[in-house]
């Protein structure tokens, strides 16, 4: 397994994906979107023990997450969103959706300043909610109704990021430039 | 009005779907693109950098002048099927000599 | 231009226009109308009536339109603005680029129209025509960085890593306020820089640029990546090692970091210990982590091999990760590992018989235990390296006794009969493992692919039906198409050309082949978005991989099936039925493959039938989820033009080319490109082909096969070859054995 970046050239598989698994399914335009306007937030995991078949082989997405920041927030604070998030049933229990959504969480924090990631969850799907609740600590923020194509209830969750910055802060030790402040550039020279 | 109601754009059924409608309608958007960040810059420099830039910056690659045979771009065309300015480029490359060319073209290129 | 002499009138076409831009066709129209009332004659409401028409999916309306537009009014840039937008809109670009470099001419100081045709020209990758026209918008409008960033993207995909460095250098120098950190455009534009320096591989002078310029850059990972490479390049292997190190503790899962870090540490390739120590170290950092104790399993050998394959196993078998056999079957080509691997997994079986049901460590799962190790030697015995189908049949059945609701065993299940040559049982035993789970999407698209092997193209349909979306005008079919699943269109292709219905077969083919055209086109709005968005290092990923799109397998093997099923049907064409009569039939076989074929047509026409009427009872007034815009109908959705085709080769051509092109390392499409060659008689090409062929495997059965054909075929016609041609063929057959 490989946890990465996501690139364009993985995109007609991270599609597939996301066809063979879930109900949801977007133009290869709207992936595109996600990887032109947000490419640190998007990343994927790779089957690395596939062995070639051809020269012009990809590589086999097995999970994936598509991330975005809100563009324009109705509450006006800076939050990511997570639009899509797959693991094949093959690939389960690996921790691999976990994972992937570490990374795109600290990186909402560091590119783009975000104060929490929000997401949509089918009511049915147990094990996700466990993920997102019990593991990744999100919480229920209200029930949207009918929000799938097929009728199904969403609960909307959001995470607080508070404690990315945290740890960030820490890791710079103690702010030695705080954000905003203009950097020290010779200006107009 | 009646005739405002049925312009309601994207009548796709879920919120889901309302979302990614909703983003890919306005990539094409461009209208603000002539309002994008605009920052005070130097004229001067501007000015400097501008002249330098209509000068050396994109000079022709130098091309040789080769002739090339009519006949030889329509049986290039003819035999490997390109386009004619592709056939053309290809006997320039090769000085106009056509059996250079077309061994050069029948070679694996990887 | 004519002029609108009332201010009314002009205030109406700008209300023309915006409607149009804001995709409110009806309204545009109805404006537009008034205006013409008043004044037949005005040429650039015709245009913009035009431009609405087109969008409404009147193409040929539209064209009418904007052609006696011109005739009116020729020094009109608004219509040979709008002229140009019908070309690009049609996908007819060079028309377009002509079109609008008229109406440049008429109006040069026309951003929209400068806008559009630099857009059009890095579509068409017109690098020197892209470069004016960017230096031409910086000039305009120099105050806007894009600007900037455009004109150096410009040189940078020309090839021209200098000048477009220059360029960002220029902007930054002449710029008076300093960006604030939190400014992304800036922090990309940095980033785009450094990508550019060490594109000219000066590393020092990349990482020089990088410590400076970026370390505040917003980027982080790509910051930290960056360096990290740069370190190592310039031997730089301490701060190197540290760089690595700080990249794993953010994400342990990805098998470059250790790499780099081992390539730094400086640890020798056979040094298995001291490169075990470094993943240990990780996995003890990260108890979760998978990819430290899996990774050594790649160079570990003998008894280390042993220990830590059994100690993997032991893990992941007691966790129940189904993909436990996935993620090691690649270490089979070690002869060594290949036998130890089953060996272990039996030791742990004979360890953990009958824990599950004890309720032991595995919490009664029985996914997990035994059942995961029955589960991994049912894999181990269907693989093709390792294959004994009746011992993977006797794990698969003992896994299933354990946890017969299981969906993964039942799985293998199917794929051991598909081994053995049972598609119709692989497909049943599939479908039984989709009943197991009805809400689960993954084993209904696994259903249906063994179903759509075993020629079931309707069952497969209506099992995928379960998840598409119900609302779709045309069913599941129209669904799997709108949404691009390429997987189905090819798959369902295949077995419409096994059935011998070929006209399906093609459409399918076509699909896929349109498909990727769509994804070509997708590029066109970013070339201007990405600009606005400032992420220039992800758009100029996007290009490079746009311009190997066709390369993917998923086209090339849809192109494959579509190149030999036209040489099928040149070799046997159809007796003018329908298009439905197989390639090779014979005797009873053809007999059945005709009224399988008859039947297949009758319920295709049956499922267009339901979906006309389905269409028909949508409300009239309701629209596409794209607004206004109008679906085109497909007038031949059974393939039966298609399939009626004079000339097959001809119609080949279209999917060959690009895979000549774009996968010439692919042998498959080279032997495939000589059998058209060959028979439309085009040598040389056909020459082409089997020296590629050569070159990527000179062993392959069909190359002195063809090479003689070649011979022969050229004895035959060597009086009728040009001179030149001749000599070529001459000396380059020479080199070709067997010809």
């Amino acid at each position: 397994m490989d946890i990465r970046l996501l690139r364009a050239s993985d995109i007609p598989l991270i599609q597939h994906a996301n066809l063979e698994n879930l109900p949801e399914n977007y133009f290869l335009k709207y992936y595109l979107y996600h990887a032109l306007s947000w490419p640190q937030l998007s990343y994927v995991a790779v089957d690395v023990s596939r062995p070639q078949k051809s020269p012009y082989d990809y590589p086999k997405i097995v999970g994936y997450v598509l991330a975005k920041m809100e563009e324009e927030p109705a509450d006006g604070v800076q939050h990511g969103h997570i639009t899509s998030l797959s693991v094949m049933r093959t690939h389960r229990r690996l921790g691999i959706a976990e994972k992937l959504m570490r990374q795109s969480q600290l990186a909402m924090v560091e590119t783009f300043g975000a104060h929490y990631v929000s997401l949509h969850v089918r009511v049915s799907n147990k094990a996700a909610i466990h993920l997102y609740r019990d593991t990744l600590g999100f919480k229920t923020e209200r029930t949207e109704s009918k929000y799938y194509a097929d009728g199904e209830d969403a609960f909307s969750m959001k995470l607080d990021l508070d404690f990315i910055r945290e740890q960030l802060r820490e890791e710079e030790g103690g702010g030695e430039e705080k954000e905003g402040k203009e950097s020290e550039k010779n200006a107009g020279k | 009005t009646g005739d405002a109601e049925d312009e309601v754009q994207p009548t796709a059924k879920s919120a889901e779907d309302r979302k990614a409608a909703a983003a890919l309608s306005k990539l094409d958007d461009t209208r603000g693109d002539d309002e994008g960040a605009t920052r005070e810059v130097d004229q001067e420099a501007v000015k400097n950098a501008m002249s330098a830039l209509g000068g050396g910056g994109d000079k022709k690659k130098e091309t040789k002048v080769v002739k090339v045979d009519a006949a030889d771009v329509k049986l290039l065309v003819e035999e490997f099927e390109l386009p004619k300015a592709k056939a053309t480029e290809l006997l320039k490359a090769h000085d106009g000599d056509a059996v250079k060319a077309m061994k050069a073209y029948l070679q694996p290129t990887f | 231009a004519h002029v609108l002499r009332q201010e009314m009138g002009a205030n109406l076409f700008r209300t023309v226009i915006r409607h149009y831009e804001d995709k409110q066709y009806k309204r545009g129209l109805k404006a537009a109308e008034q205006i013409l009332k008043k004044n037949p004659k005005h040429g650039d409401t015709m245009s913009m009536k035009a431009l609405i028409l087109n969008a409404q999916g009147k193409t040929d309306e539209a064209f009418a339109l904007a052609k006696d537009a011109l005739t009116i009014d020729m020094k009109s840039y608004i219509c040979w603005h709008v002229y140009g937008i019908l070309y690009r809109a049609n996908k007819n670009f060079d028309e377009a680029i002509k079109a609008y470099k008229f109406a440049l001419k008429l109006e040069p100081d026309s951003h929209q129209i400068q806008r559009d045709l630099a857009v059009l020209q890095i579509q068409m990758r017109d690098y020197p025509g892209y470069i004016q026209s960017r230096l031409l918008m910086l000039k305009s409008r120099p105050q806007l960085r894009q600007n900037w960033t455009a004109l150096a993207i410009a040189y940078h995909l020309d090839g021209n890593l200098q000048q477009a460095e220059n360029i960002l250098s220029t902007y930054e120098k002449s710029v008076t306020t300093t960006p604030l950190r939190t400014d992304l455009e800036n922090s990309e534009a940095l980033l785009y820089k450094n990508s550019i320096i060490s594109e000219t591989g000066d590393f020092e002078r990349a990482l020089e640029h990088l410590e400076t310029d970026c370390k505040n850059c917003l980027d982080r990972l790509a910051v930290m990546e960056l360096r990290a490479r740069y370190l190592a390049q310039l031997g730089r292997k301490e701060d190197a090692a540290k760089a690595y190190r700080a990249l794993l503790d953010r994400n342990a899962e990805h098998p470059d970091y250790y790499k780099g870090l081992i390539d730094a540490l400086g640890i020798a390739a056979d040094d298995e210990a001291a490169l075990k120590a470094v993943y240990d170290e990780y996995a003890a950092k990260n108890p979760r982590c998978d990819a430290a104790k899996r990774l050594p399993l790649d160079f570990l050998s003998g008894d280390r091999f042993r220990t830590a394959a059994k100690a993997y196993l032991t893990l992941m078998f007691d966790k129940g990760v189904p993909s436990t056999f996935a993620n090691l079957k690649h270490l089979y080509s070690d002869g060594f590992k290949k036998d130890t691997l089953p060996v272990l997994a039996e030791e742990y079986l004979k360890e953990h018989s009958g824990a599950t049901d004890t309720g032991g460590q595995t919490n009664g799962d029985s996914s997990k235990g035994e059942g995961a190790a029955l589960y991994f030697l049912a894999q181990h015995y269907n693989y093709y390296m390792s294959r004994d189908l009746s011992k993977a049949t006797d794990f698969v059945e003992k896994a299933i006794k354990l946890d017969p609701k299981n969906v993964d065993f039942h799985m293998t299940k199917a794929r051991i009969f598909k081994h053995q040559g049972e598609i119709a049982k692989a497909a049943e035993a599939m479908d039984h493992a989709r009943s197991l789970d009805t809400k689960d999407r993954y084993i209904n698209s696994k259903a249906a692919k063994y179903q759509l092997r075993n020629n079931e193209n309707e069952k497969a349909l209506a099992t995928l039906g379960l998840f598409t979306r119900a609302e779709t005008v045309g069913g599941p079919l129209a669904d799997l198409t709108d949404m691009q699943c390429i997987w189905f269109l090819t798959e369902d292709g295949e077995a419409w050309q096994r059935r011998g219905n070929l006209g399906l077969a093609l459409k399918r083919y076509h699909t896929v082949f349109n498909i990727f055209d769509i994804w070509q086109e997708d590029q066109f709005d970013f070339h201007s978005f990405s600009l606005r968005k400032g992420q220039i290092r992800a758009y100029v990923d996007l290009i490079r991989w746009e311009d190997r799109l066709r390369e993917h397998p998923f086209y090339f093997r849809a192109a494959l099936d579509a190149v030999n099923l036209y040489l099928s049907m040149h070799e046997k064409p159809q007796n003018g039925t329908n298009g439905v009569e197989g390639g090779h039939a014979n005797g009873d076989d053809a007999a059945e493959k005709k009224k399988a074929a008859k039947k297949a047509k009758k319920e295709a026409q049956k499922a267009e039938r339901e979906a006309a009427e389905k269409a028909a009872k949508q409300d009239p007034n309701k629209k596409s989820a794209d607004g206004d815009e109008v679906k085109k109908k497909d007038d031949d959705p059974n393939g039966l033009k298609l399939a009626a085709t004079a000339d097959p080769l001809g119609d080949a051509m279209k999917f060959l080319w690009h895979l000549l092109q774009f996968s010439p390392k692919n042998i498959e499409g080279q032997i495939a490109g000589f059998e058209v060659f060959i028979r439309r008689s085009k040598y040389l090409l056909a020459l082409r082909c089997l020296k590629a062929a050569l070159a990527i495997d000179k062993d392959h059965p069909k190359i002195p096969e063809q090479a003689s054909r070649l011979r022969k075929a050229l004895d035959g016609a060597m009086s009728s070859l040009a001179p030149k041609v001749k000599e070529v063929i001459d000396s380059e057959l020479a080199s070709v054995p067997g010809a």
